[in-house]
Protein backbone atom coordinates (compact mmCIF):
# COMPACT_ATOMS: atom_id res chain seq x y z
CA UNK A 1 0.00 0.00 0.00
CA UNK A 2 3.37 2.35 -0.15
CA UNK A 3 2.46 3.30 -3.49
CA UNK A 4 -1.02 4.33 -2.69
CA UNK A 5 0.10 6.26 0.39
CA UNK A 6 2.76 8.16 -1.47
CA UNK A 7 -0.38 8.49 -4.70
CA UNK A 8 -2.51 10.40 -1.62
CA UNK A 9 0.24 12.18 0.09
CA UNK A 10 1.09 13.68 -3.27
CA UNK A 11 -2.75 14.63 -4.32
CA UNK A 12 -3.05 16.34 -1.21
CA UNK A 13 -0.02 17.99 0.19
CA UNK A 14 -0.22 21.54 0.94
CA UNK A 15 0.67 23.93 -1.77
CA UNK A 16 1.12 27.34 -1.59
CA UNK A 17 -1.52 29.63 -3.32
CA UNK A 18 0.79 31.93 -6.40
CA UNK A 19 2.19 35.39 -6.01
CA UNK A 20 -0.95 37.96 -5.68
CA UNK A 21 -3.62 35.59 -4.75
CA UNK A 22 -4.66 37.11 -1.55
CA UNK A 23 -4.67 40.32 -3.09
CA UNK A 24 -7.03 38.84 -6.24
CA UNK A 25 -8.99 37.80 -3.99
CA UNK A 26 -9.84 40.60 -1.82
CA UNK A 27 -10.11 42.91 -4.76
CA UNK A 28 -13.27 40.32 -6.24
CA UNK A 29 -14.67 40.53 -2.91
CA UNK A 30 -15.17 44.25 -3.01
CA UNK A 31 -15.80 44.63 -7.03
CA UNK A 32 -19.53 45.91 -8.14
CA UNK A 33 -21.74 44.36 -10.36
CA UNK A 34 -21.66 45.41 -13.63
CA UNK A 35 -23.83 48.54 -13.74
CA UNK A 36 -25.81 47.17 -16.90
CA UNK A 37 -27.37 44.44 -14.10
CA UNK A 38 -28.10 46.86 -12.10
CA UNK A 39 -29.93 49.11 -14.76
CA UNK A 40 -31.58 45.69 -16.02
CA UNK A 41 -32.78 44.74 -12.51
CA UNK A 42 -34.35 48.33 -12.02
CA UNK A 43 -36.07 48.11 -15.38
CA UNK A 44 -37.55 44.57 -14.40
CA UNK A 45 -38.73 45.73 -10.76
CA UNK A 46 -40.26 48.92 -12.68
CA UNK A 47 -41.77 47.16 -14.99
CA UNK A 48 -43.41 44.31 -12.86
CA UNK A 49 -44.57 46.33 -10.31
CA UNK A 50 -46.20 48.92 -12.82
CA UNK A 51 -48.06 45.96 -14.14
CA UNK A 52 -49.23 44.89 -10.41
CA UNK A 53 -50.37 48.23 -10.25
CA UNK A 54 -52.34 48.72 -13.35
CA UNK A 55 -53.80 44.97 -12.59
CA UNK A 56 -54.98 46.31 -9.16
CA UNK A 57 -56.17 49.17 -10.11
CA UNK A 58 -58.10 47.67 -13.09
CA UNK A 59 -59.62 45.36 -10.25
CA UNK A 60 -60.62 48.61 -8.37
CA UNK A 61 -62.39 50.48 -11.23
CA UNK A 62 -63.70 47.46 -12.18
CA UNK A 63 -65.59 47.23 -9.03
CA UNK A 64 -66.53 50.78 -8.54
CA UNK A 65 -68.41 50.78 -12.11
CA UNK A 66 -70.37 47.51 -10.83
CA UNK A 67 -71.33 49.18 -8.27
CA UNK A 68 -72.79 52.47 -9.42
CA UNK A 69 -74.27 50.02 -12.18
CA UNK A 70 -75.12 48.04 -9.54
CA UNK A 71 -77.35 51.30 -7.65
CA UNK A 72 -78.43 53.24 -10.73
CA UNK A 73 -80.03 49.66 -12.36
CA UNK A 74 -81.84 48.94 -8.74
CA UNK A 75 -82.83 52.60 -8.86
CA UNK A 76 -84.07 52.38 -12.45
CA UNK A 77 -86.05 48.73 -12.21
CA UNK A 78 -87.30 50.13 -8.87
CA UNK A 79 -89.13 52.60 -10.87
CA UNK A 80 -89.86 50.31 -13.64
CA UNK A 81 -91.80 47.97 -11.08
CA UNK A 82 -93.83 51.08 -9.45
CA UNK A 83 -94.48 52.07 -13.09
CA UNK A 84 -95.82 48.20 -13.24
CA UNK A 85 -97.78 48.74 -10.56
CA UNK A 86 -99.87 51.67 -11.38
CA UNK A 87 -100.45 50.76 -14.88
CA UNK A 88 -102.09 47.57 -13.57
CA UNK B 1 -60.50 93.53 -3.34
CA UNK B 2 -57.08 92.27 -1.79
CA UNK B 3 -54.92 90.14 -4.45
CA UNK B 4 -54.33 87.55 -2.24
CA UNK B 5 -58.50 86.90 -1.95
CA UNK B 6 -59.22 86.85 -5.83
CA UNK B 7 -56.24 84.60 -6.01
CA UNK B 8 -57.80 82.15 -3.93
CA UNK B 9 -61.27 82.91 -5.42
CA UNK B 10 -59.89 82.32 -8.40
CA UNK B 11 -58.03 79.13 -7.37
CA UNK B 12 -61.65 77.93 -5.52
CA UNK B 13 -63.52 78.66 -8.89
CA UNK B 14 -60.84 76.71 -10.52
CA UNK B 15 -61.14 73.27 -8.91
CA UNK B 16 -64.66 73.96 -8.80
CA UNK B 17 -64.33 73.50 -12.75
CA UNK B 18 -62.07 70.92 -12.76
CA UNK B 19 -64.37 68.74 -10.29
CA UNK B 20 -67.25 69.15 -12.90
CA UNK B 21 -65.40 68.44 -15.91
CA UNK B 22 -67.32 65.59 -17.15
CA UNK B 23 -69.65 65.62 -14.78
CA UNK B 24 -72.71 67.44 -15.96
CA UNK B 25 -74.00 69.02 -12.73
CA UNK B 26 -72.96 69.63 -8.82
CA UNK B 27 -74.65 67.50 -6.30
CA UNK B 28 -72.93 69.66 -2.96
CA UNK B 29 -73.63 66.83 -0.77
CA UNK B 30 -70.25 66.16 1.08
CA UNK B 31 -71.48 67.24 4.35
CA UNK B 32 -73.75 64.31 4.31
CA UNK B 33 -70.64 62.03 4.34
CA UNK B 34 -70.06 62.57 8.44
CA UNK B 35 -73.69 61.66 8.76
CA UNK B 36 -73.57 58.68 6.82
CA UNK B 37 -73.21 54.97 8.53
CA UNK B 38 -72.71 54.07 5.02
CA UNK B 39 -71.76 55.71 1.85
CA UNK B 40 -71.22 55.21 -1.98
CA UNK B 41 -68.72 57.79 -4.03
CA UNK B 42 -68.11 56.84 -7.81
CA UNK B 43 -66.65 59.27 -10.32
CA UNK B 44 -65.34 57.79 -12.85
CA UNK B 45 -64.84 59.53 -16.51
CA UNK B 46 -64.19 57.88 -20.08
CA UNK B 47 -60.65 57.12 -19.68
CA UNK B 48 -61.36 55.77 -16.37
CA UNK B 49 -64.23 53.90 -17.54
CA UNK B 50 -62.54 52.61 -20.60
CA UNK B 51 -59.50 51.04 -18.58
CA UNK B 52 -62.12 49.33 -16.50
CA UNK B 53 -63.44 47.91 -19.61
CA UNK B 54 -60.59 46.43 -20.35
CA UNK B 55 -60.58 44.20 -17.22
CA UNK B 56 -64.24 43.07 -17.58
CA UNK B 57 -64.62 39.19 -18.04
CA UNK B 58 -66.93 38.50 -21.45
CA UNK B 59 -68.33 35.58 -19.87
CA UNK B 60 -69.62 36.82 -16.69
CA UNK B 61 -73.06 37.96 -17.70
CA UNK B 62 -73.42 40.66 -15.60
CA UNK B 63 -69.62 42.23 -16.38
CA UNK B 64 -70.72 41.43 -20.49
CA UNK B 65 -73.68 43.63 -19.80
CA UNK B 66 -71.75 46.20 -18.19
CA UNK B 67 -69.28 45.92 -20.90
CA UNK B 68 -71.37 46.54 -23.65
CA UNK B 69 -73.15 49.54 -21.78
CA UNK B 70 -70.00 51.12 -21.11
CA UNK B 71 -69.09 52.15 -24.70
CA UNK B 72 -71.84 53.95 -24.80
CA UNK B 73 -71.00 55.93 -21.09
CA UNK B 74 -68.82 58.79 -20.68
CA UNK B 75 -68.79 59.15 -17.06
CA UNK B 76 -70.43 57.41 -13.96
CA UNK B 77 -71.03 59.89 -11.11
CA UNK B 78 -72.99 58.99 -7.96
CA UNK B 79 -72.82 59.68 -4.01
CA UNK B 80 -75.31 57.64 -2.21
CA UNK B 81 -75.30 58.28 1.39
CA UNK B 82 -77.32 55.31 4.29
CA UNK B 83 -78.18 57.11 7.49
CA UNK B 84 -79.09 55.26 10.67
CA UNK B 85 -81.88 57.59 11.62
CA UNK B 86 -84.29 59.30 9.66
CA UNK B 87 -83.91 63.21 9.04
CA UNK B 88 -80.23 63.28 8.86
CA UNK B 89 -80.86 64.59 4.59
CA UNK B 90 -82.73 67.42 4.45
CA UNK B 91 -84.94 68.55 0.97
CA UNK B 92 -82.73 71.29 0.83
CA UNK B 93 -79.94 68.88 -0.41
CA UNK B 94 -82.10 67.49 -3.02
CA UNK B 95 -83.44 70.68 -3.93
CA UNK B 96 -79.70 72.24 -4.59
CA UNK B 97 -79.36 69.50 -7.36
CA UNK B 98 -82.72 69.38 -8.78
CA UNK B 99 -82.69 73.34 -9.47
CA UNK B 100 -79.44 72.98 -11.32
CA UNK B 101 -81.69 70.60 -13.94
CA UNK B 102 -84.07 73.01 -14.59
CA UNK B 103 -82.93 73.98 -17.63
CA UNK B 104 -83.83 73.05 -21.02
CA UNK B 105 -81.43 70.76 -21.79
CA UNK B 106 -82.91 68.59 -18.73
CA UNK B 107 -86.71 66.83 -18.76
CA UNK B 108 -88.01 64.79 -15.95
CA UNK B 109 -89.43 61.89 -17.86
CA UNK B 110 -90.52 60.19 -14.65
CA UNK B 111 -90.85 60.40 -10.72
CA UNK B 112 -92.46 57.42 -8.75
CA UNK B 113 -93.36 57.81 -5.14
CA UNK B 114 -94.14 55.28 -2.58
CA UNK B 115 -96.19 55.86 0.01
CA UNK B 116 -95.48 52.79 1.85
CA UNK B 117 -91.89 52.98 2.24
CA UNK B 118 -91.21 56.97 1.52
CA UNK B 119 -89.20 56.00 -1.11
CA UNK B 120 -89.58 58.90 -4.04
CA UNK B 121 -87.12 58.33 -7.28
CA UNK B 122 -87.49 60.72 -9.89
CA UNK B 123 -85.28 60.36 -13.72
CA UNK B 124 -84.09 63.18 -15.26
CA UNK B 125 -82.93 63.28 -19.25
CA UNK B 126 -80.18 65.18 -20.84
CA UNK B 127 -80.54 65.52 -24.43
CA UNK B 128 -78.93 67.60 -27.18
CA UNK B 129 -79.63 68.05 -30.61
CA UNK B 130 -81.96 65.41 -30.13
CA UNK B 131 -79.74 62.54 -28.64
CA UNK B 132 -79.51 61.64 -25.13
CA UNK B 133 -76.39 62.70 -23.09
CA UNK B 134 -77.30 61.83 -19.94
CA UNK B 135 -79.09 60.82 -16.80
CA UNK B 136 -79.90 62.08 -13.52
CA UNK B 137 -81.28 59.94 -11.00
CA UNK B 138 -82.52 61.08 -7.87
CA UNK B 139 -83.46 58.65 -4.93
CA UNK B 140 -84.45 59.20 -1.57
CA UNK B 141 -85.93 57.34 1.13
CA UNK B 142 -85.98 58.50 5.03
CA UNK B 143 -82.83 57.00 5.34
CA UNK B 144 -81.16 56.89 2.25
CA UNK B 145 -79.75 59.51 -0.38
CA UNK B 146 -78.75 58.70 -4.03
CA UNK B 147 -77.98 60.55 -6.87
CA UNK B 148 -76.23 59.91 -9.89
CA UNK B 149 -75.29 61.21 -13.01
CA UNK B 150 -74.80 59.14 -15.86
CA UNK B 151 -72.83 60.69 -18.47
CA UNK B 152 -73.25 59.66 -22.37
CA UNK B 153 -75.91 58.12 -24.76
CA UNK B 154 -77.58 55.76 -21.87
CA UNK B 155 -79.80 52.75 -22.52
CA UNK B 156 -82.18 53.15 -19.51
CA UNK B 157 -83.53 49.57 -20.24
CA UNK B 158 -80.55 48.25 -20.43
CA UNK B 159 -79.11 49.61 -17.13
CA UNK B 160 -82.87 49.06 -15.44
CA UNK B 161 -82.06 45.43 -16.54
CA UNK B 162 -78.84 44.92 -14.72
CA UNK B 163 -80.95 45.84 -11.24
CA UNK B 164 -82.68 42.54 -11.86
CA UNK B 165 -79.22 40.65 -12.64
CA UNK B 166 -77.95 42.36 -9.54
CA UNK B 167 -80.01 40.26 -7.96
CA UNK B 168 -83.29 42.52 -7.40
CA UNK B 169 -86.32 40.92 -8.84
CA UNK B 170 -86.21 41.59 -12.35
CA UNK B 171 -89.83 44.17 -13.84
CA UNK B 172 -91.12 41.74 -16.11
CA UNK B 173 -91.31 43.61 -19.87
CA UNK B 174 -95.14 44.47 -21.25
CA UNK B 175 -95.76 42.07 -23.94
Amino acid sequence: MDWLEEELKQALARKEPGAGFDARVRARLHRRPPQWLAVAAAIVVTIGAGEAWQQYRGRVVKEQVMTAMRIAGSKLSRVQAQMKVSEQ
Amino acid sequence: MRPGRSLASAAVAAAGVAALWGQQFQFNLDHLKDKATDHVEVSLNSNTLQFAAKFMDGKDPDEAKVKKLLSGIEGIYIRSYEFKTAGAWSPADLDKVRNQLKTPEWSKIVGVKSNEDGENIEIWLRTEKGKVSGVAILASEPRQLTVANLVGNIDLESVADLGGHFGLPKVPKKK
